[in-house]
């Protein structure tokens, strides 16, 4: 299953890069957490550096099953998937105005994390299964879709919407990646733009009241400023005071008087920004360009079909992730409340991420591994 | 779908370099905007008032003063429980709860509950020990003396800036300079640590006055009495020292407490005696026979008044008051205050010479005392004179002056002829050394030394045996003045009133070496309101006191040149 060779070819270059990235993370989240004024014993950081560890054991792990044998489990992995989440509804954790963590012993965990790789697998699977020249027609669709409907609307019950949006979003990117035909996509095209309307005034009125804020304020933050356009208006006045060279580190007086929201997790960029300056984001930036040009590497030069599906989609959910969550700090996207890969402090984000850098190296590797 | 991963690449180079973009506008082009945003939320300036200066007399005694008193401030979002504060603090200081609770939640992280407590008071919330509730060091001004010399002091409000008086006039030395410190604070408004920003403040300097407080004392004390004595509506008196120009004492009644500011009107502050115009009456014939005897157009001796009853110039009559079947000299009519002897002096004088002295004894123009809100008077020129103004002018009609304007002029007469500027303010000291003096001004001499040696000898007349002014005499001291008696226009009519009169007197003493000059207004006394017998005495009670308290030699007759020349 494993030889010394394929361990000669991992990419440790890269896993470099990752964990320079989350070395940054933690340093950052030290910052946004040991400020002057509070002497909490919950050090985030430490915390963080213990799920980094986890993370890569799993991220191992995923590298180390051929993803072949992934794939062929595909639909196992979908079926528990629904099952946990359906669990997850009825025995699930509440936090924050929605139930979506599940206890497993000490761990808790979200199952919605786990889904979206789990819909990835299975359109992977999916796709590169049934081919049809000149792409697929819409009829050839309907059952994909309706199987990645279902644990969308199941997250959306719980609600998570960013995570919802996220599992569609991924839905339609590698959808389009496999191939659809061009008539077909034109038609679905109008139809939702005929039938968006109504759907999205549906969709309002199903959203809890801080979702619907979140979007009105992303319009028009100063709507509220100490509402909620808190937010984006905090983070863009710490990003914007931090100027081309940076506060320097610790030294982010918008983070150290705990202006900055949220600022270890989803605005942990904006914390940054702050310290290290525009000099300082474009390393940062650089950095996370490095991984994405590498993952979009594998994705073209797979050695399969299947092999290119799973890692374009991890490469869109992950960079999906880092835009949005960049884009929600500068006020470019709305609030969706979703962590910053690699950096923002959490187990699930940071192990999810984790599993799917694994699974990319996975099939690096196993696209060398023909050579031999 | 090689093709199509391109296609995806370039999606999200294109979403990241928006993103940069974006940074790049936030972070160099709109960094100054963001900084500015980012201090205003999380710095806040307080400013540490200066305490301000002290006024003295010109002996150090404290006239106003700015004590240390504390106020109570709140920081609202570190109440956790706002009505039950408000109720406790309501209790504290007695005040409507209602109105400290809607205080108390206002959106702000800093609010004031009550400023310049007593010290008592403040005790007794510092012991309950409310949490969100602090106190601040700052000054209040008192003023020890209350109304005495109120109106001259005026007052400074609750920003310590002046707004009436010397604490107006005299601001930018009293008030010294704020400092400030700056305080960072997070996002819930709770203080964190002061920072580099801490400028301490300058304390104000202190103002020495000329005026002496007993003088001041002893003049309120008598006008007090006056006007108790005559139901006068108002009354104004001020002391001059004649060879320097200081001003000793300045009291107006009605009464002002500066402490009290709030409870009188605008009106109330005024400074009447550099404000007000009078119409002078026959204090103005003293003017009117120096410049006479200064143009040599009359003799001290020579007959002035031939027994008539009214004086006719230019078909206007001017009625005389003195009932003398005989002749009398000059300084007779002086002595008597003959209407019609004053008239023909004026008149000897003719209306260009007149008005000429007048105005070089400095009526119809700011004497420039350093007092705000000083008015020039009213002298009209001689083009602007009607065929009466000469004869109504030299007893002391048709022409306005304020107080300040006469005193001063008066003193040049007992100045030796020399006319002084007058002023209030005789030093600024600082941390008690004196930094800044301000010296006596000779203005210019308007009449010759003989002039003047022959006006102090016939006024010393006035107050003599006889004289208009007999009742201002002091036992032991030689005095020199003259009486004044005006109708008041009547502001329904326009006219002279006959019900309503000012009687005033000025004078000097000792005459043969003067320490004050005296002039006392007793503005509408209710029965008999000639000044001889109204202000006269008001004069000599001022006067015997305040030369005791000076310790001025009596007049023996040796030490009187006038007298010996006789």
């Amino acid at each position: 299953m494993l030889n010394l060779k394929q361990i000669y070819n991992f990419e440790w270059k890269f896993l470099g890069v990752a964990l320079l990235i989350s070395a940054v993370g933690i340093l950052t989240i030290y910052s946004a957490t040991h400020s002057i004024s509070s002497h909490s014993a919950t050090s985030y950081y430490g915390k963080q550096i213990y799920w980094i560890i986890i993370g890569l054991i799993f991220l191992f792990l995923a590298a180390a099953i051929d993803y072949h044998t992934v794939i062929k489990y595909a639909y196992v992995i979908y079926g528990i998937t629904l099952l946990l989440l359906i669990i997850v509804l009825i025995k699930g954790r509440t936090g924050l105005g929605a139930q979506r963590w599940l206890a497993i012993g000490p761990l808790s965990f979200q199952p919605s994390e786990l889904a979206k790789l789990a819909i990835i697998i299975f359109l992977a699977r999916y796709f590169s299964d049934k081919r049809s020249s000149g792409g697929f027609k819409m009829k050839e669709l309907i059952l994909p879709a309706a199987l990645v409907l279902a644990p969308l609307l199941l997250i959306l019950k719980q609600p998570d919407l960013g995570t919802a949006l996220m599992a569609l979003f991924i839905f339609v990117m590698i959808t389009l990646l496999a191939g659809v035909r061009m008539r077909s996509l034109l038609v679905f095209i109008f139809v939702n733009v005929m039938t968006i309307p109504f759907i999205a005034h549906y969709f309002w009125g199903m959203l809890k009241g801080y979702q619907k804020n979140r979007i009105l304020a992303f319009f028009n933050p100063e709507i509220d400023p100490q509402g909620i356009g808190y937010h984006i208006i905090q983070s863009k006045i710490a990003i914007g005071s931090g100027g081309f060279f940076g506060k320097g580190l610790f030294q982010g007086t918008q983070n150290k008087l705990k202006f900055i929201p949220e600022k270890h997790t989803d605005f942990i960029f904006s914390v940054f920004a702050e310290e290290w300056g525009f000099i300082g984001v474009l390393v940062l930036l650089s950095l996370y360009l490095v991984l994405i040009l590498w993952g979009i590497t594998i994705a073209y030069k797979a050695k399969d079909r299947s092999g290119a599906l799973l890692a374009a989609g991890i490469v869109c959910m992950t960079t999906f992730y880092f835009i949005v969550n960049v884009g929600m700090t500068i006020g470019i996207m709305p609030v969706v409340g979703i962590p910053l890969p690699l950096m923002s402090y959490g187990g699930t984000s940071i192990i999810t991420t984790m599993i799917a850098l694994g699974l990319l190296i996975n099939i690096k590797m196993r696209r060398l591994l023909l050579f031999y | 779908m090689r093709f199509r991963i391109i296609i995806l690449a370039v999606l999200i180079a294109v979403g990241l370099a928006s993103g940069v973009l974006k940074l790049f506008y936030l972070q160099v082009l709109k960094n100054k905007e963001f900084s500015q945003k980012a201090q205003r939320q999380h710095q806040r300036t307080v400013a540490l008032e200066a305490q301000r200066g002290a006024i003295y007399d010109r002996n150090g005694r404290v006239l106003a003063v700015s004590l240390d008193v504390e106020s109570i401030y709140a920081i609202p979002p570190e109440i956790d429980d706002i009505r039950e504060t408000a109720r406790r603090l309501s209790r504290l200081l007695n005040e409507d709860a209602r109105g400290l609770e809607r205080k108390l939640r206002e959106d702000r992280d800093f609010v004031w509950v009550n400023r310049r407590l007593n010290p008592d008071v403040v005790a007794k919330v510092r012991n309950e020990n409310i949490k969100g509730i602090g106190f601040i060091k700052e000054s209040r001004r008192f003023y020890p003396k209350k109304e005495l010399l109120g109106h001259l002091i005026g007052f400074a409000g609750m920003d310590n800036t002046g707004l009436e008086g010397i604490e107006a006039k005299y601001d930018k030395f009293l008030k010294g300079e704020d400092g400030f410190i700056i305080l960072e604070k997070d996002a819930k408004g709770r203080y964190i640590f002061p920072t580099s920003g801490y400028v301490p403040p300058v304390p104000g300097r202190d103002i020495i006055l000329t005026i002496d407080e007993v003088i001041q004392h002893i003049c309120e004390r008598e006008l007090d009495k006056a006007i108790q004595k005559t139901q006068a509506k108002r009354g104004m008196i001020i002391g001059m020292d004649p060879k320097t120009g200081e001003i000793l004492a300045m009291a107006i009644r009605p009464s002002f407490n500066p402490n009290e500011f709030i409870r009188y009107s605008p009106e109330g502050w005024k400074n009447r005696i550099v404000s007000d115009l009078y119409e002078p009456g026959s204090t103005l014939k003293v003017i009117v026979a120096s410049a006479a005897l200064e143009e040599k157009v009359a003799s001290p001796h020579e007959p002035m008044f031939f027994g008539e009853k009214e004086i006719d110039i230019g078909g206007e009559i001017i009625h005389d008051t003195v009932r003398e079947k005989g002749r009398l000299s000059f300084q007779d009519v002086i002595k008597r205050s003959s209407n019609v002897g004053a008239v023909r002096i004026g008149m000897r004088l003719g209306k260009d010479r007149l008005y000429t002295y007048l105005k070089s004894f400095g009526f119809g123009e700011k004497t420039n005392i350093d007092l705000s809100g000083e008015s020039k008077g009213l002298l009209r020129e001689t083009r602007n004179w009607s065929k009466r103004s000469i004869g109504s002018i030299s007893l002391g009609q048709e022409i306005g002056v304020t107080p300040i304007q006469l005193v001063t002029a008066f003193s040049a007469i007992a100045n030796d002829g020399w006319l002084m500027k007058p002023y209030v303010v005789s030093g600024v000291m600082e941390n008690g050394d004196i930094t800044k003096k301000f010296y006596p001004q000779i203005e210019k001499r308007v009449i010759s030394s003989e002039t003047a040696a022959e006006m102090t000898r016939i006024l010393i007349k006035v107050v003599g045996e006889g004289g208009t002014g007999e009742k201002a005499s002091i036992d032991g001291y030689r005095v020199a003045g003259k009486t004044g008696t005006a109708q008041k226009i009547d502001p329904r009519t326009g006219l002279y009133s006959d019900r309503f009169f000012i009687s005033s007197f000025i004078g000097y003493a000792p005459a043969e070496d003067p320490r004050i000059v005296l002039l006392v207004v007793v503005d509408s006394p209710k029965g008999i309101a000639w000044g001889g017998s109204i202000a006269a005495p008001v004069f000599k009670n001022i006067a015997e006191d305040v030369l005791f308290y000076l310790n001025a030699p009596s007049s023996s007759e040796d030490r009187v040149f006038m007298v010996k020349r006789e």
